[in-house]
């Protein structure tokens, strides 16, 4: 048996983590992993609540979100080599063409 | 020690999810994005631990196959678009193929210690045949997958159906975003 607790300070530590590599990192391929990281947290809650109330319905939805989470990274890192293409570069703080 | 066994076994989930937020520290602070990458492999591989210690076989088995066999290998493809070399190697033999030849063989050699009765005694004279607690658990994770099943295809089919259009669109979105300009 796993307590629900347990699970509910690990995930919560997981998208800590995630969350705080968007917001310290520069290069953009970390972001996206760190988005990953943030999604597979909210996954992690998803099976957990499912194990928890007996439904299956959480679990479905988790595989939901994993096949966003991977269109999501197919079209980010299109994004990232398209940038690397036109600007030369993947560090995030240099991309500043919309300021004003 | 079979005491420490069952202790293992009974704080699995404890010990994968540790190992994750580890990976997932080190994803966030190493310096090298391929190291990122491979902290967020593993990372990855324990999530799917914590998965089927939570009983869910199926999607730790898919969690698997999606990021180590798909997102990984597109990260570690871009990666090695986007950064630039600046030594180039002038050696004909790569510096590592030493330790891959050492880990060959030691693969070898932990395989042919694990199946040595197989490969090498006589022959069993019965049938090959489950223990029941490998069956047992066989047949858990398949009903973990016709339960998941059911709860996708009855419960959440139109989700189900705009993915598939989500992932085509990503797909074209996709290529169209990253093919070079138009020649």
């Amino acid at each position: 048996m796993v307590n629900l607790n347990a699970v509910l300070l690990i995930s919560f530590a997981l998208f800590s983590i995630g969350i705080a590599g968007v917001l310290i990192r520069r290069n953009a391929l970390v972001i996206l992993m760190c988005v990953e990281l943030m999604l597979n947290a909210a996954n992690l809650n998803f099976i957990a609540f499912a194990r928890h109330s007996g439904s299956v319905s959480g679990q479905a939805f988790a595989l939901l979100v994993m096949g966003f989470a991977a269109a999501e990274v197919a079209v980010g890192l299109a994004l990232v080599v398209a940038l690397y293409r036109k600007r030369d570069t993947v560090q995030v703080d240099d991309i500043n063409l919309l300021k004003g | 020690m079979e005491h420490f066994i069952e202790t293992i076994g009974r704080n699995m989930f404890a010990i994968f999810g540790v190992m994750a937020l580890g990976g997932a520290a080190v994803v966030v602070a190493s310096r090298s994005a391929v190291h990122s990458v491979l902290a967020f492999l593993f990372a990855m591989l324990c999530i799917a631990g914590c998965f089927l210690s939570l009983e869910a076989e199926f999607l730790g088995m898919a969690q698997i196959l999606v990021y180590a066999g798909g997102i990984v290998v597109l990260f570690l493809f871009v990666v090695m678009l986007v950064e630039v070399s600046k030594a180039k190697e002038k050696e004909v033999f790569q510096l590592q193929s030493r330790y891959a030849i050492g880990a060959v063989l030691l693969g070898v050699a932990a395989f042919s210690a694990v199946f040595r009765k197989v490969i090498f005694g006589a022959a069993s004279p019965q049938a090959l045949k489950l223990s029941d607690n490998l069956a047992q658990g066989l047949d858990v994770a398949k009903q973990n997958a016709q339960a998941v099943s059911r709860g996708l295809f009855a419960g959440y089919l139109l989700p189900f159906e705009i993915l598939s259009v989500v992932l085509l669109v990503a797909l074209v979105g996709a290529v169209v975003l990253a093919k070079t300009e138009r020649v």
